[in-house]
């Protein structure tokens, strides 16, 4: 799977997960929760829906280190290989 | 549910101990883990063995990382019965913050962190003294923001009695723990409340699981922090057995508990502080925000509103090793909340609002703003700037353009990154005004807020 497929499954779990970021333009540099509309429950789902998707599991201590989209998109990448 | 009056339990061995004779083979602990139930006698024995571990291990001081499981629950009663002071830390805490923690409390030796431990085996140093019997919490998550809160297995039995004294659950009951129990809600009112009880607590399996947790347990009861409870309702995962949910620890929009009402589930608010052992008064009417002063708590207003309690079984001891900050909330045994409210006609506390520089979130959390804004400040020098509350998380009000956005951004990421998400800033906001001041140069954030208001 390409780093930039991954980029678009990861979207498309953020817009389901919280519809109110479909009107957003996010990049990977997008700060998750300055630039959107996630909160930590938020992000919680977002986690858990890209964890059954993707089949990979990152531990609940490297949750608090995703910083960007583009980070969680690497967590996932790292984990796929 | 049935109304049962309790004995009052004055340690953790009176609490299994009267428990172990009074209801021997009902299911005390239930693990969604590994699907086992521990009844009151293997519960009781299993700590009996973790505290002849912990006796004689020479070690004077245990940092917990929570994880939820049952050996957590046993290593904290074990470690307690065995007469070392105990700390409990988020089981997810950064490496970043922990050793400053680790330090700051004197731990000597550290469960539920075995691929931390050789990392943090230089800060394991600590001698703490006369800590048998404490647990410390800190004030809000373990942060570097947060202070050490010296409770005691008496004061937070204490407090399970009080709230089992207006809130009883029977013996029939499943509470469901879901709330870390390195937070004094969850620990009080997620497991001491249903052990005190007779009640069989369910240890949530963590976030990956808030929602089919309460499928897989089925429970009766469930203290939430708002945000859970907003998450729990979205996800529709409420199941027909709940009958009873406890909301504690942050501002709760009506909405919430209109939507349990309509399910015909009983709500019911909690006041209290981490220095108050969690609760001091509890909804117990239709109106959830509406009061009854727990039977061990006096609850009184200050001029200005201020509430002031005085809980001699309940209270703190102190912030640890922070006499100064002690007596700046604790003076003459009564302890000054910073949160303000009032009494209805019948009695009943209404809390409104907060006088001190704090923010509380609504997934529990609280920030004081003070060393919030410090840590910004190592990034943003010289810098007009105010942290302030929108949409429920921390906000940067910074005097300045616009078109400084990236920049900003770019200055505060390394602060950031080592905050749980929770703590970092959701929004920036910029003005070319300077900031409102008082005539003593304190923000006033109140105006700020207006002007998000405004921006929003």
């Amino acid at each position: 799977m390409t780093r930039q497929e991954i980029f678009d499954k990861v979207l498309e779990i953020v817009h389901d997960c919280v519809p109110e970021t479909e009107e957003q333009e996010l990049t990977e540099s997008t700060v998750i929760n300055t630039d959107t509309a996630i909160d930590s429950m938020g992000f919680t789902l977002i986690i858990c829906r890209l964890e059954a998707s993707f089949d990979v599991k990152i531990p609940d201590r490297q949750w608090q280190k995703l910083y960007t989209v583009g980070d969680v998109v690497s967590a996932i990448e790292k984990r796929l290989k | 549910m049935q109304k049962q009056l309790f004995p009052r339990d004055l340690s953790f061995r009176a609490l299994l101990n009267r428990q172990k004779n009074a209801v021997p083979m009902r299911p005390a602990i239930r693990s969604g883990a590994d699907a086992r139930v521990l009844s009151y006698e293997q519960l009781n024995q299993a700590v009996l063995t973790q505290e002849a571990l912990w006796r004689d291990s020479g070690k004077h001081c245990l940092g917990v990382l929570c994880n939820g499981t049952p050996e957590c629950v046993l290593t904290i009663f074990g470690a307690v019965l065995a007469g070392l002071q105990v700390v409990l830390f988020d089981g997810n805490i950064s490496e970043a913050e922990l050793p400053e923690l680790l330090q700051k409390t004197d731990v000597d030796c550290l469960w539920g962190a075995e691929e931390l431990e050789e990392d943090m085996s230089p800060w394991l140093t600590g001698k703490a003294e006369n800590g048998a019997g404490k647990l410390l919490f800190f004030t809000s998550g373990t942060t570097s923001f947060s202070k050490a809160v010296v409770l005691t297995e008496a004061s937070l039995c204490a407090s399970a009695w009080n709230g089992s004294a207006l809130l009883p659950l029977s013996q029939e009951d499943t509470l469901l723990c879901v709330l870390p129990l390195n937070h004094v809600f969850g620990f009080v009112c997620g497991l001491l409340w249903g052990l005190a009880c007779g009640a069989c607590v369910a240890l949530g399996r963590g976030p990956r699981y808030y929602a089919e947790d309460l499928k897989l347990f089925q429970p009766t009861a469930i203290p939430v922090v708002p945000l859970l409870l907003g998450f729990l309702l979205k996800q529709n995962a409420l199941n027909e057995a709940l009958r009873l949910v406890l909301i504690g620890a942050g501002d709760c929009p009506p909405a919430l508990p209109a939507a349990l009402q309509a399910r015909g589930i009983r709500v019911s608010f909690g006041y209290g502080l981490t220095e108050t052992s969690s609760g001091v008064a509890l909804s117990l009417g239709a109106d959830p925000y509406a009061m009854t002063v727990c039977p061990d708590d006096e609850l009184t207003l200050a001029e200005d509103g201020e509430i002031l309690i005085r809980c001699e079984s309940c209270r703190m001891q102190g912030y640890y090793k922070d006499p100064d900050a002690t007596e700046a909330i604790l003076k003459d045994g009564v302890l000054h909340t910073g949160d303000l409210g009032h009494f209805d006609e019948n009695g009943l506390l209404h809390v409104t609002g907060r006088k001190k520089e704090i923010l509380v979130f609504p997934d529990g959390t609280k920030l004081y703003l003070p060393e919030y804004e410090a840590k910004l400040r190592t990034v943003l020098p010289d810098r007009d700037f105010a942290v302030i509350e929108s949409k429920g998380a921390p906000a940067l009000f910074l005097r300045g353009k616009e078109s400084e956005r990236e920049a900003v951004s770019a200055a505060l990421e390394p602060v950031m990154r080592e905050l749980p998400l929770a703590r970092r800033l959701n929004a920036i906001y910029f003005d070319p005004a300077p900031l409102p001041r008082t005539a003593t140069g304190k923000t006033q954030r109140w105006m700020l807020q207006k002007k998000v208001g405004n921006f929003t």
